[in-house]
């Protein structure tokens, strides 16, 4: 594999501040301001516009030169003035960027002198800062610090402590619209009410109507987010990425925290449906037993096309993990394993599903590189199939490898916003997807399909 | 200032920005060419962007991005400029500088990331971007840029675009500032007595393809377009050109000055969208050469070419007559050329906007543009929605983020940005073009969109109230 030390060639991650606008959006009747030149919000609303297709809007405070000398003081208060102004907002997410950063801005107290000057209560609009200079860490921990403020900053907005029998879920960055509404259904079919943050299954995913709202509706409304204290419990998706908020809620509010992995494939979504059981003391209802048995159905309908194809999977950790556990449980081999960010625990996490499906194949398991080192190793491993975001797409064509899209960014294909892979239906689609790329390709070289199933 | 009536709902600071012709005693948008107003939610993008966007279709160059991770991030290959040879431009270098290189200077990382891209990629030219924090923690590009163009003998470009020094368009000339470093630098190959530049084409899709064999057809070489499908080699030798043709004017004509002042060779403004335009194009590029053969050849092409696409053009015209356009563009020459483009398909301009259009744009735009349009500098989502509805248009011609805010309207939407996949410019673009505004706009699923949902329970707040939209019946061309 060729060293690169100081270049990043096709980086796998986004930076933080984008992170934190994936959170904030899945709240309620809330806007994202970057505090920063206006490059940052544009970029990011276009990348976002090309994958959810919808209209993303985020302000900037449009720091200029005479922000870089002055501060941006006097930016990031107008900036919020025009928001709240124009788009009457429950809740205004102020993220950092790396030139908000470094010229030393103290945005809590800006945004203090701010609701003062302005005679902004609470009540009005919340104001809520988060630091995400994005030279730190990816948009993987952007996300995390932007979940962990908004919990911090409201839950001690409502006075009143009585328990409100919900379970609390606090996914991660990777889901889709699609996603998240399969984690409501399941969770209120099993266990009854919950509180969901954040929620973008309606905010990047808006169905036409007859005007188009400023923001868009949907999104964890400020109320149930106030309210997360006085659920039961708290499930944290992901166990690579840390859960700060799922931690303060424990420790602060007493909601006992669980974490899980993300519900990818059989083992995951079994884990997610017990964990439901165990809080909420319900039965699994028929419907998913179906669902399940329609899951294993399928498993065994593809096993012969899947068994022994070798799998690249990168992306975002935790979206990741779930994808290995899956395609394990498919008997499939994972020769090359990437996380573009770079996380701690990833690599331990990965080599211990290993173990414990012991394929066999060797695993190359790579931890915050570009794609240039993933197209390295792809050269190295010879992996039959590739499975992540759009970007993989070069690797694809250079290597002559098929790429199942899943992930964020996807901008050359369709319906990434309906893109399903938790929960069992989310398994089988994947299954679907994957085997049935395997079999185009197979077509495609003109080989007959080997294997009958 | 004088009394403006509000043409829209928007903050009291913009209204400067938005006009009406003869409606609201201005023709021209009062401001403009100001950077954008905090908070106001421009379609704009940075200093960085504009730079990025006019060098990037340069194919065999490397274009390091010396900044954090999502500068490189979220401009990898979303030009939409093809290439004929070297694909090189397409892949994201980045220093992804990180808080230590913030905290102790990137000068070193940026010295180290060169030399390791010049050992692994070998490119002819390399183009270094300055980013937000490179201007705010002081690295001296210039300086590490000069070392390493002195030890490995090919031209590291240091380009000034920190992010905040100004908007988009002072990109488009920190871009020219780096292009005019390469130029010069060896000698023409000269294979035709007429040589010409094109200028502020970036091969989108594939348009220079279809542009460049109408002028070899003349007699003409055409030592470089630029930027789209060029190359370190061919931007070197362009001084050798006689005439520099110049469609985006607002990335390029800072370069063609310069070229008129350093090498004595003019420059005309010209398009090559829409008949007309392209007719005048060919024209003027003749007349200038002053050869009668060359002007008559040029008239065949004008004379053959349009006979060719007229039945296609005259039939697309009649389903599409009347209907009312809204144009948002990056920059003016575009939205300018757009009005005619429009005009050929029996189509009329009611809002017409820029991002980065100076006061001369406006009145030309002003000029071309019926009494009633709606002329605006810097617009915001709120502000386009609102107008798309309240003018009726049936289109809007943009990019990609304001794609889906028509969508959501139920209006059609024509992406004439990077994301475009057939050509627009020369004789068949236009074709392709006409095409697809006839599929947006005739598509069936607006009938099924503008059928009223059950009753709207909606209480929030929205951009405006009723949708109108004019009649889909067929209207009497004009």
């Amino acid at each position: 594999m060729t060293e690169r030390n100081f270049v990043t060639v096709n980086p796998c991650v986004m930076c933080q501040p984008m992170g934190s606008v994936l959170a904030f959006k899945g709240v309620e009747n809330s806007m994202v301001l970057m505090h920063g030149s206006q490059g940052c919000s544009t970029y990011m609303r276009l990348h976002l516009a090309h994958h959810f297709r919808e209209p993303v809007d985020i302000a900037s405070s449009s720091l200029s030169e005479r922000g870089a000398v002055y501060g941006g003081s006097e930016n990031l208060k107008k900036g919020l003035k025009n928001v709240i102004d124009r788009y009457h907002p429950s809740v205004i997410g102020v993220a950092t960027t790396c030139m908000a950063e470094t010229i030393g801005d103290d945005v809590p107290n800006i945004i203090n002198e701010f609701k003062e000057e302005a005679g902004i209560g609470d009540n009005d609009v919340l104001i809520i800062p988060v630091s995400t200079p994005s030279y730190n860490e990816s948009h993987v921990s952007g996300y995390i610090k932007a979940v962990d403020a908004i919990v911090r900053h409201i839950t001690p907005q409502r006075a009143e402590n009585t328990p409100n029998g919900k379970v609390n879920i606090i996914p991660t960055e990777n889901l889709s619209p699609a996603d998240i509404r399969e984690i409501k259904q399941i969770t209120s079919d099993i266990s009854g009410p919950y509180i969901l943050l954040p929620d973008i299954s309606d905010t990047f995913d808006a169905p036409m109507r007859d005007d188009l709202p400023k923001i868009a509706p949907g999104g964890t409304s400020i109320t149930d987010i106030a309210d997360m204290k006085n659920s039961n419990a708290s499930i944290g998706m992901g166990l690579i990425s840390h859960n700060p908020a799922v931690e303060y809620l424990a420790e602060t509010h007493g909601v006992p925290g669980l974490n899980v992995p993300l519900p990818i494939g059989l083992k995951n979504t079994d884990t997610f449906f017990e964990t439901l059981t165990q809080i909420s003391g319900c039965q699994i209802p028929e419907k998913y037993l179906n669902e399940r048995g329609r899951l294993l159905d399928t498993m065994v309908d593809v096993h012969k096309y899947l068994y022994g194809v070798r799998m690249a999977i990168y992306g975002d950790p935790d979206k990741v993990a779930g994808l290995v556990s899956l395609l394990l449980e498919l008997g499939m081999h994972p020769v090359l394993v990437v996380s573009g960010s770079k996380s701690h625990g990833f690599r331990d996490y990965i080599n211990a599903n290993l173990k414990d499906a012991g394929p066999d194949c060797e695993t190359t398991i790579l931890d915050g590189v570009d794609f240039d080192t993933f197209n390295d190793a792809v050269r190295d491993t010879r992996p039959d199939i590739l499975i992540g975001d759009s970007n993989g797409k070069y690797i694809s064509k250079a290597e002559s490898i098929p790429l199942v899209r899943v992930g964020l960014p996807i901008h050359d294909r369709v319906g990434a916003q309906r893109l399903l892979m938790v929960g069992y239906r989310g398994a089988m689609e994947l299954i679907d997807r994957i085997t049935n790329t395997i079999l185009e390709a197979q077509e495609e070289c003109e080989k007959p399909v080997q294997m009958s199933a | 200032m004088p009394e403006v009536m509000s043409i829209v709902n928007t903050l009291d600071e913009r209204q400067p920005y938005i006009a009406q012709k003869q409606v609201t005693g201005k023709q021209v948008p009062l401001a403009c060419d100001n950077n954008s107003i905090a908070g106001a939610m421009s379609q704009r993008a940075c200093v960085y962007s504009g730079a990025r966007v006019v060098l990037n279709p340069v194919t065999d160059a490397v274009h390091l991005v010396h900044g954090p991770i999502g500068c490189a991030s979220y401009t990898w290959d979303i030009r939409g400029a093809l290439s004929s040879g070297a694909e090189t431009y397409r892949t994201s270098f980045t220093t992804d500088m990180k808080e230590l290189d913030v905290v102790f200077g990137g000068e070193k990382k940026l010295t180290n990331a060169i030399d390791e891209i010049i050992e692994l990629y070998q490119p002819p030219v390399m183009f270094v971007y300055s980013t937000c924090i490179v201007g705010i923690i002081g690295d001296d590009m210039q300086a590490v840029c000069k070392a390493a163009t002195m030890k490995h003998n090919i031209p590291v470009i240091p380009v000034q675009s920190e992010g905040f020094k100004g908007n988009k368009k002072d990109g488009y000339k920190a871009a020219c500032s780096a292009l005019k470093t390469l130029i010069g630098t060896k000698e023409p190959e000269i294979t035709s007595e007429y040589r010409i530049n094109l200028l502020g084409d970036f091969n989108v899709a594939g348009d220079v393809w279809l542009i460049k064999p109408l002028f070899e057809r003349t007699g003409i070489q055409v030592m470089v377009s630029m930027t789209g499908d060029s190359t370190a080699d061919a931007i070197s030798q362009i001084h050798g050109a006689h005439l520099n043709l110049v469609q985006c004017s607002g990335s390029m004509t800072y370069l063609a000055k310069w070229m008129q002042e350093e090498y004595n060779i003019p420059f005309i403004k010209i398009s090559f969208f829409g008949m007309e335009d392209l007719s005048i194009a060919l024209r003027q590029t003749a007349d200038f050469f002053g050869s009668e053969e060359m002007k008559q050849i040029a008239e065949d092409i004008i004379r053959e070419e349009s006979a060719r696409i007229m039945p296609e053009i005259t039939r697309i015209r009649e389903r599409l007559c009347g209907k009312k356009a809204a144009i948002y563009m990056g920059g003016a020459a575009k939205a300018l050329t757009l009005i005619k483009g429009f005009r050929e398909l029996g189509m009329e301009v009611v809002i017409i906007g820029t991002q980065t259009g100076k006061r001369a744009d406006y009145e030309q735009i002003s000029y071309s543009v019926k009494d009633g349009t709606v002329i605006v500098d810097d617009a915001n989502p709120l502000e386009l929605a609102e107008l798309l509805v309240k003018k009726e248009a049936d289109l809007m011609v943009a990019g990609v983020k304001e794609r889906f805010i028509a969508y959501k309207l139920g209006i059609a939407f024509c992406d004439f940005n990077h994301d475009r996949t057939v050509e627009f410019e020369g004789y068949d673009g236009f074709v392709n073009f006409a095409r697809e505004i006839d599929a947006s706009i005739n598509s069936p699923v607006w009938k099924a969109v503008r059928q009223k949902m059950k009753e709207d329970d909606s209480t929030h707040d929205t951009v405006v109230v009723e949708p109108v939209h004019g009649s889909c019946e067929l209207e009497v061309p004009v």
